[in-house]
């Protein structure tokens, strides 16, 4: 599902003629299979943040590979690699990211939108994934409405509603409580033994990773050796 | 993402921030408005001018005054001979040729007299050209002539005095000569000097056919045609061409006798109002004079084409002022929206879909203006038209003597308004747009943008 060949990444800071280069990732090469659940674990600044957001598409890499479902996504312009996102992939974020002046309904509806799919099918489709989820009867709740776990479960419904193979997930219990932590990662774990969807997980959480078929460690931008499960 | 569900975004966007979305529309509709009424005026007068300027002459007429003869100035009047090429000119459809009696004739019948002028005309084309009798026939003989239709309303009893004509300019009925025309003889009064003393001769003519009344309420017909023949017999007595009458000394001028078969007033009538402008210009080439509506017309067009322009260029100035509220209240939304924006680019939003919504939001508030503007222009536009007329009426205590359109909006004014409006909002949203789709994920998730 994912490949990350010889990926290595830095950050370049400070003003023009003082730039201090920073390195965060060197030579990562891993992969994920189809139906796979993988976390990534590791402590602050180890670089599993950046790992993440360059298999999503927010950064370009240095260098190095990307492949994600035989697309060689680092290579992909930010349009395309938008239309690849919206088809492929499903987001859910720690602090939930849910626009805040959209209702549940509207915010779950959001890709499908963006996919320009039918507003009837739309209707459908996102009264379905709120069932799913549990909060049909907030739909027209704002985010600033419900609970950390309802946010969640909405971001969940909206990585959801597009129907991706691969879910990448940055840190998804950090803003939970234990109770509500311990339903989702049900919740996740249903998702992947129901529907076979793919998960690389960043957490710092043990118990989310533990969830996973496999535990990644980075430590200073480097995978540790020998923590392959 | 679907068009309607674009609208649908914009709209709701619209609603974050009403007031000031309502003050930039206002701003645009105010630019818009002012832009409409400022032309307007030049579009008002124009129609004004070119009415009164159609509404006085055929559009169709080119008027021929004569013939340069050197490059010094030297002028020869028209012949036969000048007609006949004119006829030969394509697309000419009539030439009219008059002579004029030189000198003020005047015609009785019993105790009823009028001063008027007498012409020569050659009928047929004159009927090519469109002339027509109300009643009786055109004259065949020496002695038949045509009456203008007003000719009847002028025929004054010699017995008025001063006091004969009415605040309109006529003969008072009670003095105006009631009986029949048609069929009556009437005395043509020549004078001329001979030796010293004035000497007239009153020529027996009779009234065979009175011309249509002219389509112009105010225009005036009271001239009388005679025959060739008839004006050869005036001549005969004048011994001067055209019955020039000369000084009590009787000194004939200098190249008086050139006047003998030249015509006073010729008229070549185009087939239509296209073809005016080709058969001016083949006279031109041939150096003769000509004068023609369509000419002037093109002329007036043109300096109001330039004030036209001047007009929307200075209203477009008020909308480019408006276009600043425009792209500072987007450049707002696209700050104040940067973190959905982010959330909408994380999840798949393509960076041209951003673009798209934030120019619609731009041109939808450009839209919106111009078409308030365009409706407050309208309102504008016929409150002066009614309210201008009755103030000038009330500081001067009359009416404008020629029925002035103040302000006019033709369908292309509108149309240049949107135009320009939504060309000025697309490139002035045009910056935040891009801004918008430049909106770094990542900041824009941790809010740092």
């Amino acid at each position: 599902m994912i490949t990350i060949k010889n990926l290595s990444h830095d950050f370049v800071i400070g003003k023009k003629g003082r730039q201090t280069i920073i390195p965060v990732l060197r030579d990562i090469s891993f992969t994920v299979e189809k139906g796979e659940i993988v976390t990534i674990v590791g402590r602050s600044g180890s670089g599993k943040s950046t790992l993440l957001n360059l298999v999503s598409g927010f950064i370009h890499p240095k260098e190095g590979e990307i492949w994600i479902g035989g697309e060689k996504v680092s290579e992909l312009n930010e349009a395309k690699f938008a239309d690849f996102r919206i088809k492929n992939l499903g987001f859910i974020f720690q602090s939930f990211q849910l626009i805040p002046s959209m209702t549940a309904f509207q915010n779950v509806e959001l890709p499908l939108i963006l996919k320009g799919v039918n507003e009837n099918v739309r209707k459908q489709q996102t009264e379905e994934m709120l069932k799913k989820v549990g909060l049909l009867d907030y739909q027209d709740h704002y985010p600033g409405e419900l609970s950390g776990g309802q946010q969640q479960r909405v971001s969940i419904a909206r990585a959801l509603i597009v129907n991706p193979p691969l879910i990448l997930a940055d840190e998804p219990t950090g803003s939970l409580d234990s109770e509500t932590e311990e339903e989702l990662l049900q919740f996740i774990k249903e998702l992947n033994r129901d529907l076979g969807i793919t998960f690389l997980i960043i957490t710092h959480d043990d118990q989310v990773a533990d969830i996973g078929n496999r535990k990644i460690e980075l430590l200073d931008g480097r995978i540790v050796e020998g923590v392959l499960v | 993402m679907r068009l309607r569900d674009q609208f649908r975004f914009v709209r709701q966007n619209m609603k974050k921030n009403r007031t000031r979305v309502f003050m930039t529309i206002l701003a645009t509709a105010m630019g818009c408005a002012f832009l409409i009424v400022l032309a307007s005026v030049g579009f008002g007068l124009q129609k004004s001018v070119v009415k009164e300027m159609t509404e006085q002459r055929v559009i169709t007429q080119i008027d021929v005054h004569g013939q340069e003869t050197n490059e010094k100035g030297g002028f020869r009047q028209l012949t036969d001979k000048d007609v006949k090429i004119f006829e030969k000119v394509k697309d000419v459809k009539a030439v009219t040729r008059r002579k004029q009696l030189q000198q003020e004739s005047t015609y009785t019948i019993g105790n009823y007299q009028e001063p008027t002028q007498t012409f020569v005309a050659n009928f047929p084309s004159e009927v090519k050209a469109g002339f027509e009798l109300s009643k009786g026939k055109l004259p065949k003989s020496k002695d038949e002539v045509v009456v203008g239709y007003n000719f009847l309303l002028n025929l004054a009893s010699k017995d008025a005095g001063d006091d004969m004509y009415d605040e309109r300019g006529q003969v008072k009925a009670e003095y105006r000569y009631t009986g029949k025309l048609l069929g009556e003889k009437i005395g043509l009064t020549v004078t001329q000097f001979k030796d010293g003393k004035q000497v007239e001769k009153t020529i027996p003519l009779t009234v065979v056919g009175i011309s249509k009344k002219p389509t112009k309420d105010w225009a005036q017909d009271s001239s009388v045609f005679i025959s060739d023949e008839m004006l050869k017999e005036i001549e005969a007595f004048t011994g001067t061409p055209k019955g020039f009458m000369l000084d009590q000394n009787g000194e004939k001028p200098q190249g008086l006798e050139a006047g003998y078969d030249t015509y006073d007033e010729v008229k070549i009538y185009a087939k239509d109002m296209e073809a005016v402008q080709s058969i001016s210009d083949q006279l031109k080439e041939e150096k003769y004079a000509t004068y023609s509506v369509v000419n002037e017309l093109k002329e007036v067009n043109m300096v109001f084409m330039i004030a036209k322009a001047g007009l929307i260029f200075i209203g477009t100035i008020a909308i480019l002022i408006a276009s600043i509220g425009i792209y500072n209240t987007m450049t707002m939304a696209v700050t104040e929206r940067a973190p959905d924006i982010g959330i909408m680019k994380a999840i798949g939003a393509n960076p041209k879909t951003i673009k798209r919504i934030f120019l619609l939001e731009s041109s939808y508030i450009g839209l919106i203006g111009a078409l308030i503007g365009t409706a407050v222009s309208y309102v504008i536009s016929y409150t002066v038209n009614f309210a201008i007329p009755l103030i000038i009426k009330q500081a001067f205590g009359k009416e404008t003597e020629i029925n002035l359109i103040f302000s006019d909006i033709p369908l292309i004014l509108p149309i240049i308004c949107v135009v320009i409006c939504y060309g000025v909002t697309i490139i002035s949203g045009l910056r935040p747009a891009q801004r918008a789709t430049k909106v770094d994920v990542l900041k824009a998730m941790r809010r740092e943008v």
